[in-house]
């Protein structure tokens, strides 16, 4: 019995700053510390991007074709010269392009579709108060906004829905089906718009480019 | 002549034998002077010594003498409050005679919390509420929150944000009130409050609960009030029970315990499940839903009294919640606690408890895609402390004692690593009562804060007095909260709405609690108002600074906080009991301070019980009540100015609850609940209105193993 005791003593006495480290999963050794078109396959055309978008004044900007990701300030004149889609924070926006939410989960049943979707694919439209840029006015009602192109049907990507404090975060699931200005097709998917300790902002983006059936 | 040898020899023996014998006699009789038949004087701490009174409540027994210090006599009869009477180095005969008086129900009760040595509820110096395992049992609740607002007026369980809970009692937040298992603290909070849910209430003996400052015994925290919970210890040589609850609002709960005693070693197991379905709110609000969450708690105590005068006790338990506030990141929480205590009897005046404590609450992000585990929160607490009772006199005692504390907090809100401070302390108390009428209280207590330098001492003083059936109790006592590692560091980036700063420099809050109160009690009724009055300077709370451009934590000017609680209960013996309380608060805040007044003036609890019980079958009906005011706030109209205000009234409610407990055979007891009896449902769900959709039924059934096979 007494040892019992001794061994439970034991058994109680931990480090001194706790005990079963181990059963976390520890964030900042995962971090990806590497931008934009990370991986790809040409044998399906498919790829992952991660970028950083977690500043509020800068649009990260895509090229599918140059597998490019250029980040820049707010305004139109800082885009660069080629582009197809660009991320702000949660917000996207194209270059001329058209795009369709679609009811599948995954990029290989897109693919295995055999087609383009069918449904009325929505163009950006001009908005005022949309893209935050100032978010430290908040509470007092005055958030900055930037005067942008944005589209609407591929920001439903993520849902940020801003009745509660903090705001609840919930990705669609859903593949993108994007008609490109140049002709061209895209699909794209959302996987994680957080980096592996949590923070938000860093977005993971599946897609297949170009989509050939 | 071996005849003769043995013979003297006997005699020499029985002489020996009868001078090492010392008798106690006398007579046991009422108030009026009639005698008490069936009456048992007992010796404390000698089992199967002792007498019962004969007709005419005269007794008399002898026991060995064997160099005691001291023996405790105990007079107790069914009805009359137990009287106890202390013989210093007995030897030869004693006549004690005992007039015992009608008890006062729940006043026989034996409570801790108030003076850190055991007292009947009657003779505590300060006010104490027990909620008792009986009660518990049929209020039939999942964690300590919902029993305390059913029990006591005056107290808030709200939301915060994030869906945090938060509470306010009677002006005091979550880091005002000191929340002890067995007197031990609990680490980690979210938002000011200590995560509630790990207080389920599975074999808990009772709930203490003292009003007021109390940091001359508890230190930091103990500003408001003190709640303790104190757990059982089995008593059986086994006993296994099982619970289980539904409520059509989805939550379900299902729990173990098992138990046992064998000579010195007795043991405790407990494991308890709960799952709340995430409830979509009828009307707007602040908040359209409550989250949905499931946990459960494990729980296990040994006890071992190697010597007669040794007791050792060990706990261990684990803890784990999630919360599903996003489908894409569940919250985590997570606790490790363990304990060791060993307490020592020197002589029967004399005890000597020493204990360490270890307790690590973890808050962590489960990320679903990836499905990883990342914890962003862990505070580890190590707490080794010791404590000595002298008592002398008729019932005085001395208490003195001190603890020592690692504290250990890593956060998501700190950006240069986490941080760690020692804590210490020293306390004494005297507790003496010149006459039977009169009783002092006196204690003094010196904290020292390793991080700050900080040393802070609480004093205490409170007088009873006791006329014929009213007590009359009066206290000033000291309340201090020393700024935690998070309000002295936390540099955090708030959604990139603004940053909060912490502040090494705050000082303590400081509390001067001044508090009256009048018992009046009868067999069957009680009767007791309390008026008191806080002053609280320095409470520390987040301020918008101009020239960080951002939240800081800042010491406030003083504020104060005065009221009365009206307490009348009553309890006869066909069955029915009823409590009403009511209690009065009023917050006095200067204009112009970061925080503005929120809490509801007039509160009020109302309980009427009606129960029986056969020899197989039993049942008790409930209905309790309770009545929230609406309070009208000045709200701030802006974060980073506190000029302008608006008026923002919360309306008042009332939530009427129904249960039927039911005793069917031995050990199974069937619980139907009605919550929100009148199907009230807010207009606007603010974060201090009920989170309720209207009425729900829940059915609760519990199993006592050792009560069904044991017939009884």
């Amino acid at each position: 019995m007494k040892r019992l005791f001794f061994l439970t003593f034991l058994a109680l006495l931990p480090s001194c700053n706790g005990i079963f480290h181990g059963i976390y999963d520890s964030g900042e050794g995962e971090l990806i510390t590497e931008y934009g078109f990370l991986e790809y396959n040409p044998t399906d055309n498919s790829g992952t991007i991660y970028i950083d978008a977690t500043d509020y004044t800068k649009w990260i900007y895509l090229d599918f074709s140059e597998r490019t990701a250029v980040t820049a300030g707010m305004s139109e004149e800082e885009a660069p010269a080629e582009w197809d889609i660009a991320v702000h924070r949660y917000d996207v926006k194209t270059n001329g392009a058209a795009a369709l939410e679609t009811g599948m989960t995954g990029l290989e049943l897109f693919m295995s579709s055999g087609a383009m979707p069918e449904g009325d694919y929505v163009s950006d439209e001009w908005t005022t108060e949309q893209i935050i840029v100032d978010m430290s006015g908040m509470m007092d009602g005055n958030i900055g906004y930037s005067e942008s192109w944005y589209n609407r049907e591929l920001s439903k990507w993520l849902k940020v829905d801003t009745g509660t404090m903090p705001p609840v975060y919930s990705m669609s699931q859903k593949v993108y089906a994007v008609k490109l200005a140049d002709g061209t097709h895209l699909a794209l998917k959302l996987s994680n718009y957080m980096d592996a300790t949590g923070v938000k902002g860093f977005m993971t983006i599946d897609y297949v480019y170009p989509v050939e059936f | 002549m071996g005849k003769l040898l043995f013979s003297a020899c006997l005699a020499c023996l029985a002489a020996a034998s009868l001078q090492a014998q010392i008798r106690i006699s006398g007579s046991v009789l009422d108030e009026k002077g009639e005698a008490i038949p069936g009456a048992a004087v007992t010796v404390d701490g000698m089992p199967g010594t002792g007498a019962a009174t004969d007709l005419d409540g005269s007794y008399g027994f002898e026991i060995p003498q064997t160099g005691q210090n001291r023996i405790v006599l105990v007079a107790s009869a069914v009805g009359y409050e137990s009287q106890r009477r202390r013989i210093s180095e007995p030897q030869g005969s004693y006549g004690e005679d005992f007039v015992l008086r009608e008890s006062q129900e729940l006043l026989e009760t034996v409570v801790v919390t108030a003076t850190r040595t055991p007292k009947p509820l009657k003779d505590v110096p300060i006010i104490t509420r027990v909620i008792s395992a009986e009660e518990i049992a049929r209020a039939d609740v999942v964690h300590i929150g919902e029993l305390l607002e059913t029990e006591l007026p005056g107290l808030e369980f709200s939301y915060s944000m994030d869906q945090q809970v938060s509470l306010n009692m009677q002006g005091f937040g979550g880091n005002s009130v000191l929340f002890l298992v067995d007197g031990e603290r609990m680490a980690g909070e979210t938002l000011d409050n200590i995560d509630y849910n790990r207080l389920n209430l599975d074999n808990v003996e009772r709930v203490e609960i003292v009003k007021g400052a109390a940091s001359s015994l508890y230190g930091s925290n103990a500003i408001g009030g003190v709640v303790n919970i104190i757990t059982r210890e089995p008593a059986e040589p086994w006993s296994v029970s099982m619970n289980t609850r539904y409520s059509t609002l989805g939550q379900k709960v299902g729990s173990i315990s098992a138990g046992f005693r064998a000579g010195r070693l007795s043991g405790l197991t407990n494991a308890q499940y709960v799952q709340s379905d995430s409830i979509s709110l009828k009307n707007d609000g602040d908040y359209s839903k409550v989250y949905g969450s499931w946990n459960y708690n494990v729980k296990q105590q040994l006890v071992y009294r190697p010597l007669d005068r040794l007791k050792i006790t060990g706990k261990a338990g684990y803890y784990f919640r999630q919360r599903d506030a996003s489908p894409d990141v569940k919250d985590n929480y997570r606790d490790f606690s363990g304990s060791l205590k060993a307490e020592y009897d020197f002589a029967e005046s004399d005890n000597l408890t020493l204990g360490y404590a270890f307790d690590q609450y973890d808050k962590s992000n489960y990320m679903v895609a990836g499905s990883r585990d990342v914890r962003e929160y862990s505070n580890v607490q190590h707490n080794v402390r010791a404590l000595y009772t002298h008592s002398f006199g008729k019932s005085d005692n001395l208490v003195f004692g001190g603890d020592f504390m690692r504290d250990y907090l890593m956060s998501y809100q700190f950006s240069d690593g986490a941080k760690a401070q020692y804590t210490g302390d020293l306390f004494a108390q005297l507790d003496w009562s010149p006459t039977d009428r009169l009783n002092f209280v006196s204690g003094l207590r010196f904290d020292y804060f390793s991080d700050r330098n900080l040393f802070h001492a609480s004093p205490k003083l409170g007088v009873m007095y006791k006329i014929s059936n009213c007590s009359v109790r009066a206290s000033y006592a000291g309340g201090f909260r020393a700024p935690t590692l998070k309000e002295m560091y936390m540099n955090f980036n708030m959604a990139n709405i603004f940053m909060i700063y912490g502040n090494p420099d705050l000082e303590a809050e400081e509390s001067h609690n001044f508090s009256l109160s009048a018992e009046y009690m009868t067999r069957r009724h009680n009767l007791t108002l309390t008026g008191y009055w806080n002053l609280v300077d320095n409470r520390i709370t987040t301020a918008w600074s101009d020239a960080l451009k951002g939240q800081l934590y800042t010491n406030m000017a003083p504020l104060q906080v005065a009221g009365f609680d009206l307490n009348f209960s009553a309890a006869y013996d066909f069955g029915l009991k009823y409590r009403i309380s009511y209690t009065f608060t009023h917050e006095k805040i200067e204009k112009g301070q970061p925080m503005t007044s929120s809490t509801r003036p007039h509160s009020a609890t109302v309980k009427i019980e009606y129960g029986k019980d056969w020899r197989t079958y039993g049942f008790d009906i409930a209905l309790t009540g309770r009545v929230m005011s609406a309070v009208t706030a000045d709200v701030y109209t802006s974060l980073t100015d506190y000029s302008q205000t608006e008026k923002q009234t919360y309306p008042g409610y009332t939530m009427w609850k129904l249960s039927i407990a039911q005793r069917i055979w031995h050990g199974i007891r069937l619980n139907a609940i009605i919550d929100n009896l009148f199907n009230y449902v807010p207009d606007y769900y603010y974060n201090n209105s009920p989170a309720t959709v209207g009425t729900t039924l829940s059915l609760g059934l519990s199993l006592d193993f050792n009560e069904i096979f044991n017939n009884r």
